[in-house]
């Protein structure tokens, strides 16, 4: 009897680590468009409703707890706002000048078609968040049918949130800036130079700006911005200016300069998110799939405006 | 029905706590940072599935539940599973060798669940390959990981024990109760 009941808790423990191992092991080899990767895709149409309703009904709960993390931090922040928004309304009235001209030459050039205004924003609800660091990711309630496609980014009105990673019918997977599957073209705002957005893991309120020439400036305090370049390795196109997050220090490498920036968007309170959709036969769009369908080394190489000179073409074309 | 003190209400009731447990999770605790790390409810759920209901639960709650989480997270399938499978049958081996009763051992149990889930995690990504820069920072998250998810587990201890009571293959206080009597000590007939 005894013997019995040791044999069988054996072998539900090796079957269970066996089943586990098969399915770690199949799931990663297989492509994204593969049998396990559907079961999820099609779970998640299942669930997404689930999660939409238990996420309306415990709102409350959420804000409760929110309410006490902001409250703590609510007198350092608006210390730091006024700071700021003594120092933008400077800006402003200095880039007011230079604004018409900025948009006339937009226009000549076609660009303006590339920017957000370009796109077609899907509003979407955070309907779940990933509990660990490995996957910094959020589900939202909106997918397919929304019009929602793979590697459209994500914004918020504070800045770039990330990008879509997997769709469903009715909710899509959504990767942040943090998670350690990220890259982003970005450059300083106040420079031309781009360089490569990766995260830090671990540390989900400090990014790396990599690849920077020495001779790039960064001041603390300075935007970072998306700059409308693919990233070597990543399928996204994001438009060009979308802020990401500020510098806080700079490292000086051997042949590269480094920036830390901090993300602008409170990645840890995402409720409504905006998908940039681009509609099939717009310039976007077709930008995007081009630029995604070239092999890799043609697009921008880490540090140059390669990337940038492709835009240009594509627009004109 | 039951067989080997596993019946059918305590399958259906893990079941119900574990999917109220996942959702939960994923749609509120994931979203409201404790000392800038989230608190995770699902290893301390299998942890104290296991030392409530033995190995083979323990084992089968946390495959289980692992495959919950990844299927709704669209994470690698298999990895929390392997992981939440090794947590709920050691537990449960605990409770079947030591049947510990001190106060703290959820306390310490959920410690060790959590502890071993953030650095089993770690090292199974590692193992896949992680593209990404690594630094103290990890380490960071992980100790405080363990910090928030120890100061959960009693809650959690509570919520677990009492969803589960009355179903469970042997009920602890109910043999607390027996040895005590056994020993004389509470015997009814030996009160004035």
């Amino acid at each position: 009897m005894y013997d019995k009941t040791v044999r069988r808790r054996r072998a539900v423990l090796v079957l269970l680590v066996v089943l586990s191992l098969l399915l770690l092991t199949a799931y990663f080899g297989e492509a994204p468009s593969g049998r396990l990767h559907g079961v999820q895709r099609v779970f998640l149409t299942v669930v997404s409703p689930i999660q939409d309703g238990a996420n309306k009904a415990l709102k409350p709960v959420r804000d409760m707890f929110g309410w006490f993390g902001d409250t703590l931090h609510a007198k350092s922040q608006r210390d730091a706002l006024l700071k700021q928004t003594n120092r933008l309304r400077r800006e402003l009235v200095a880039d007011q000048a230079e604004k018409g001209s900025y948009r006339q030459l937009l226009a000549i050039y076609h660009l303006d078609q590339l920017s957000v205004n370009a796109y077609h924003p899907v509003t979407a609800t955070v309907v779940g968040k990933s509990p660990t660091f490995w996957y910094a990711t959020v589900t939202i309630d909106k997918g397919e049918a929304a019009g929602v496609r793979l590697n459209d980014p994500v914004i918020n009105a504070e800045g770039l949130v990330g990008k879509v990673v997997q769709v469903a019918s009715d909710a899509a997977q959504v990767d942040l800036i943090t998670s350690p599957t990220m890259g982003v073209s970005a450059r300083i705002s106040t420079s031309t130079t781009t360089g490569i957005l990766q995260p830090k893991l671990g540390d989900p309120n400090d990014l790396l700006l990599q690849y920077l020439p020495t001779s790039a400036k960064a001041n603390p305090g300075e935007y970072v911005v998306t700059s409308g370049t693919l990233a070597s390795g990543q399928d996204s196109l994001y438009p060009p200016g979308i802020i990401i997050g500020q510098v806080t220090s700079t490292n000086e490498e051997s042949a590269y300069r480094s920036v830390n920036v901090r993300p602008i968007v409170n990645l840890h309170n995402l409720d409504v998110v905006q998908v940039l959709t681009a509609g099939r036969g717009t310039r976007a769009s077709k930008l995007a799939g081009a630029v995604a369908a070239l092999p890799p080394g043609q697009t921008s190489a880490p540090g140059t405006a390669g990337g940038e000179q492709l835009a240009s073409t594509g627009a004109e074309g | 029905m039951s067989s080997g003190g596993i019946s059918g209400a305590l399958i259906a009731r893990v079941a119900a706590l574990s999917v109220a447990v996942v959702f939960f999770q994923i749609g509120v605790v994931s979203e409201v940072p404790v000392f800038g790390v989230n608190v995770d409810l699902s290893p301390l759920l299998v942890a104290f599935a296991g030392l409530l209901c033995g190995s083979v639960i323990g084992a089968a709650t946390g495959f289980a539940v692992g495959l919950l989480v990844d299927l709704a997270l669209l994470q690698t399938l298999g990895v929390t599973s392997l992981v939440f499978t090794l947590i709920g049958y050691w537990c449960g081996r605990l409770r079947e060798l030591r049947d510990p009763q001190a106060a703290l051992t959820p306390l310490l149990v959920g410690a060790a669940a959590s502890a071993v889930s953030l650095i089993g995690y770690s090292l199974i990504e590692f193992l896949l390959g992680v593209d990404a820069p690594v630094s103290l920072a990890l380490l960071r998250q992980i100790v405080l990981g363990i910090v928030v998810n120890t100061i959960a587990a009693l809650p959690m201890w509570a919520i677990v024990r009492r969803s589960l009571e009355g179903a469970l293959p042997e009920d602890p206080r109910r043999r607390r109760r027996r040895r005590a009597y056994t020993t004389g000590g509470l015997s009814p007939l030996s009160r004035p």
